[in-house]
């Protein structure tokens, strides 16, 4: 009985193992649906570009494409202006990445969130 | 084995890229407004860029600043792009 026990202790102990393996290689996004589509990453510190996405790794590093840079307001560093810049092939830290979303079934909407006075 | 997650051979691998442009000029955007265009000599894992005959250019609302350095270290911890070949955008080229 004791032996019995301690088979299952380690057959326990194999399934976790193998669920931690499954858990590493696993991310929460699959961007391979993403690849040769042009997307919107925002970057941590107000930064925001768009381009093709060309590879990714695990981490979210990103290789883009076609880029361009959304410039912002030097007064309001949370205002985007019309204008952006070229940048050709970039690679995106993926460190830094804190929004991928697809240009495609994305718009630019009014505020809606402005409180109307009187 | 879950391979949904793991590009397949078709697809660019960021670090890959970079370490192809090792040797020639890179342009570093970082997360604030400041820009480093250098010659790039190496990276290690976290992205730490060891840069040669580096301009520095910083956008502040007074306007642009630009320092001359020779060689840096450059920490990847406020890294956002890596532009490989880049010379600023804008800036006009010699020869």
């Amino acid at each position: 009985m004791a032996s019995k026990e301690g088979g299952e202790k380690s057959k326990g102990s194999q399934v976790t193992g193998d669920n931690k393996e499954k858990r590493r290689k696993e991310s929460i996004l699959d961007l391979s649906k993403y690849l040769e589509k042009s997307i919107r990453v925002k970057f941590a510190g107000g930064r925001e570009a768009a381009g093709i996405l060309k590879g990714y790794d695990p981490l979210l590093n990103l290789v883009l494409d076609n880029t361009t840079e959304f410039l912002r307001d030097p007064d309001d560093p949370y205002k985007l202006l019309d204008d952006t810049r070229a940048l050709g092939l970039v690679v995106c830290r993926g460190t830094s990445v804190v929004l991928i979303c697809p240009m495609d079934g994305m718009e630019a909407i009014p505020n809606p969130f402005i409180n109307q006075e009187g | 084995m879950t391979q949904s997650s793991l590009p397949n051979p078709n697809t660019l691998l960021p670090l890959e890229l970079v370490d192809k442009c090792i040797g020639s000029r890179i342009h570093i955007i970082m997360k604030n407004d400041k820009e480093m265009v250098g010659t790039l000599q190496g990276f290690d894992d976290f992205v730490n860029m060891l840069l040669d005959d580096v301009t520095e250019y910083e956008s502040t609302p007074e306007g642009r600043k630009i320092t001359k350095l020779d060689q840096i270290l450059l920490n990847g911890n406020n890294i956002a792009m890596l532009v490989p070949g880049g010379e600023m955008p804008g800036e006009s080229y010699d020869g």
